[in-house]
């Protein structure tokens, strides 16, 4: 969706239907009755370096821009409009937060963003402005993952404290039950008001024991410190739980779904949770290869569909009684994960796995 | 007489062949000896309707079934017409599962429908609720077996009461399982389904934005169970607070004298878990115990500290001692409301939230609730344990509520949480881009029917496939400053 337009085919206010002249001054006018004024190149990296000197688009005002750019002819209405387009621009989410509440605009961001790429006709500037929004927003889904993992990890913690708890009483009641009927001469009737646990299911299973994300190599250096003190398996309770099997594994973290294209297909998912060397057949663990790897794109390849995803997303927000009805929150494909499609360098994307949990 | 029966819509949603739902004239033959030899394909409308009408029995009239929400995507309402059963062509013979299931929905609508009548159709609900007891069974093979057995229990549990005495005490407590075992099959629930944690996350997540520059929170729990949520909620604030900015938390739990004694000891016993849970990270901490002697809260009752950030904490969608009726809910919540919140969370189930329906009407939105959560939980051999200790006390419960209500008019007369909050001085506070991020990292580790949708900007609601599970909105006081 993102190459690169040609100047001739912009859209927006920018309409370009009629002939362009060059005037004397170096601007570049259209001759249709409002003449407007063309962003070349030349004129927007000139203008981009005036923004930069004064310190951000949101300290230049449209008439120090003027003095510092010193092009004759430029009026301020000229720059007061691409002022503007250029700040949206570099706030894109901002925009999708405003836009959601009115019906009907959910493609109005992304055709801003175009609009002031393409008018700038400096691709590359604003998709870099584009790019680190995009990348605030990666690494804030980064930290919710991040976060949610320990959090889950904190309350299955917590689970089994308040088990462990029940239990002990559990036994106590048992204990004095016991001795309350053998000191009646009635003699011990077995397991009163005892757990039914043990004789319906077997051993309750591990609360909830996520398998470490040991493969997981997003963060780069930081991703040891993260985990290492990450233990997902915590201890039973000796009493009464004996350890559990393999098979038990398989209640937790849901994720039995079977794929019949996995391990085929691409991956664009960002979560790649390893699964302990037990996973469905035929998949192979985790190596090197499919580890995903967040890199700065230098340049932004033909996933831009996945991007544009985000902000699709984003912008499908609706409310229950807005236009936009109850639209879902729906995942691009029922296989991807809800976060982002990395890039590697090479500007490929990342095969990896998408696995249950074990 | 024509009538419009409300479950015709609903079997809709529980069918995609709904063929099978043919009138026929009820043949019904009464033996000598009182009892009925019932022909047991025949369409019971006509025959409760030939009973209802030879009585006088005042008829219903077919209840509007106004879908509260946008006509787009998760709707709750009888009028959206999903389908449960995939794939089944028109042109086909309807599946066996189907049709059993079909024949199940009717029976229990049937015997629910019985169940409110006067005494002589206390005997058909008898017979009807017999012959489902027959059909199904808790270790049947599909879903709707045995849920239907859950309901046939439940309703089952009602006539008996009814027949001992004739208005059910309101206080219902749960089947008598152990507490070790309601617990294991929370922990067990909270692997099969993110119906738990996403209440429980999303709330924390949204408390946390709420507090971020609080020295001091002070949580104030209407119905604080087992205390679970706050396990994260603390872990979160540690994890964040690395350095001298530590935050302190406080967290006030009401309990009422008209839950019983358990429901006090399980509050206190909670405190002490969380004491110790907070200890063991290093999160400073204090727990205090509000004991409601009746049901009224008032804010003098609390112990307040100057400068600290009040967090008002509603999470109706589990089971508890009692289901607390909404006046109940509605008078803590304007009473709280003077202590000028910095955020109330409340979430709660999405089901028989409309207010003014007949009791069919709601029993049919509790089937059709239950029937999706069933579908949502994932296979395992924990399942069983879970149906059993867990969602059947809960269909039992709910059932109760609902019966014991169908007289009462005060019953939620109001059309839904979000009308009374905006209009009762509270504001919508909005939903986080990581709360949603959150939400959907949640749901992904499930099974692929759920969809977190939003809720105006200032909710977030889980769905299965196009059912509504549990909601979660975020609010303030309209006074209370800086959001």
């Amino acid at each position: 969706m993102f190459h690169a337009k040609k100047p001739s085919s912009m859209n927006g206010s920018y309409e370009n239907r009629a002939m362009c002249v060059q005037g004397d001054s170096g601007l570049v006018l259209t001759t249709d009755p409002k003449p407007r004024l063309r962003w070349t190149v030349e004129l927007h990296e000139r203008f981009v370096d005036a923004v930069a000197q004064l310190g951000g688009p949101d300290k230049a005002t449209p008439k120090t821009i003027m003095r510092v750019m010193g092009v004759k002819g430029l009026t301020l209405y000229h720059l007061k409009s691409h002022l503007q387009k250029f700040r949206l621009g570099k706030q894109p989410h901002k925009e999708y937060g405003d836009h959601s509440t009115k019906e009907g605009s959910r493609a109005s961001a992304m055709d801003i963003q175009r609009n002031v790429a393409s008018s700038s006709g400096m691709m590359s500037r604003n998709m870099n402005e584009m790019q680190m929004e995009v990348q605030r927003r990666l690494h804030e889904q980064l930290e919710v993952q991040r976060h949610l993992q320990l959090r889950i990890e904190a309350q299955g913690k917590y689970m089994q404290s308040i088990l462990e708890r029940a239990c002990q009483t559990l036994a106590g009641e048992n204990m004095a039950a016991a001795t309350a009927a053998a000191t009646a001469g009635g003699g011990y009737k077995g397991n009163l008001g005892s757990s039914s646990l043990s004789s319906a299911v077997g051993p309750p299973p591990h609360p909830l024991s996520f398998p470490p994300f040991q493969d997981l190599n997003i963060y780069g250096n930081t991703t040891d410190q993260v985990l290492d003190h990450h233990n997902f398996h915590h201890q039973n309770i000796e009493n009464h739980f004996t350890a559990n099997n393999a098979a038990d594994t398989n209640i937790y973290l849901g994720k039995k779904r079977p794929n019949p294209t996995f391990g085929n297909e691409v991956r664009k998912g960002l979560l790649m949770w390893s699964d302990q060397d037990q996973d469905l057949a035929g998949n192979q663990p985790l190596d090197d290869e499919h580890r995903i790897q967040i890199q700065m794109a230098t340049h932004v390849s033909t996933d831009l569909d996945s991007l544009s995803e985000i902000y699709e997303r984003k912008s499908g927000l609706s409310s229950d009684e807005g236009n936009n009805g109850g639209k879902l929150l729906e995942r691009p494909s029922p296989r991807r994960s809800p976060l982002s499609p990395m890039m590697n360098p090479n500007g490929g994307l990342i095969q990896g796995r998408n696995s249950p949990f074990g | 007489m024509a009538m419009n029966y409300p479950y015709d819509d609903f079997l809709d949603l529980f069918f995609s062949n709904n063929k099978a739902a043919t009138a026929s004239t009820s043949s019904c033959v009464e033996q000598n000896d009182g009892s009925l030899d019932m022909d047991w394909d025949v369409d019971f409308r006509d025959l409760i309707e030939s009973m209802m009408s030879d009585e006088g029995a005042p008829t219903e009239s077919p209840p509007t079934i106004p879908c509260d929400h946008g006509q787009e995507g998760i709707c709750n309402s009888a009028s959206t017409g999903f389908s449960v059963a995939d794939g089944v062509d028109d042109a086909e013979e309807p599946n066996p599962d189907e049709s059993k299931g079909l024949r199940l929905v009717h029976l229990l609508v049937a015997a629910a429908e019985a169940s409110t009548g006067l005494d002589k159709t206390r005997e058909l609900t008898r017979v009807i609720l017999a012959r489902l007891k027959e059909l199904v069974s808790p270790s049947d093979r599909t879903n709707m077996e045995r849920l239907a057995d859950h309901f046939t229990d439940g309703l089952s549990k009602l006539l008996e009461r009814a027949n001992v005495q004739r208005h059910s005490s309101p206080h219902q407590h749960r089947d008598v399982h152990h507490q070790v075992d309601v617990l294991s099959a929370i922990q067990m629930l909270q692997n099969m389904s993110p119906y738990v944690n996403f209440g429980y996350f999303t709330a924390s997540q949204a408390i946390l934005e709420a507090v971020k520059y609080e020295r001091r929170i002070h949580i104030l729990d209407y119905d604080i169970t087992e205390g679970v949520q706050w396990a994260s909620l603390m872990q979160a604030l540690v994890c964040k607070n690395t350095g001298p900015l530590t935050q302190h938390l406080r967290i006030t739990a009401l309990s009422r004298a008209t839950n019983g004694k358990k429901s006090i000891a399980a509050v206190q016993e909670a405190g002490r878990r969380l004491t110790a849970f907070a200890e063991s990270i290093g999160q400073p901490f204090s727990y205090h115990h509000c004991k409601l002697d009746t049901d009224a809260f008032s804010a003098s009752s609390l112990k307040l500290v100057r400068g600290e950030a009040v967090i008002i904490n509603c999470m109706l969608h589990l089971p508890r001692f009692s289901h607390q009726t909404p006046n109940s809910l509605i008078s803590f919540l304007t009473e709280a409301k003077t202590l000028n919140p910095k955020l109330v969370t409340l979430v709660h189930e999405e089901v028989c939230l409309m207010g003014n329906q007949s009791y069919l009407y709601r029993f049919m939105d509790l089937l059709h609730q239950f029937s999706a959560i069933f579908d949502s939980l994932e296979a395992g051999p924990t399942r069983a344990f879970v149906e059993r200790v867990f969602i059947g006390p809960w269909v039992s419960s709910w059932l109760t509520r609902i019966a014991i209500t169908a007289d009462d008019v005060e019953f939620e007369c109001f059309a839904s949480w979000k009308g009374w909050l905006e209009t009762n001085g509270f504001k919508p506070v909005d939903v986080s881009f990581a709360n949603r991020c959150q939400a959907k990292l949640l749901l992904s580790l499930f099974n692929d029917g759920y969809r977190v949708e939003e809720l105006g900007q200032n909710g977030l609601v889980l769905g299965w496939k196009s059912r509504r599970l549990v909601s979660a909105s975020f609010w303030a006081s309209r006074d209370s400053s800086n959001q």
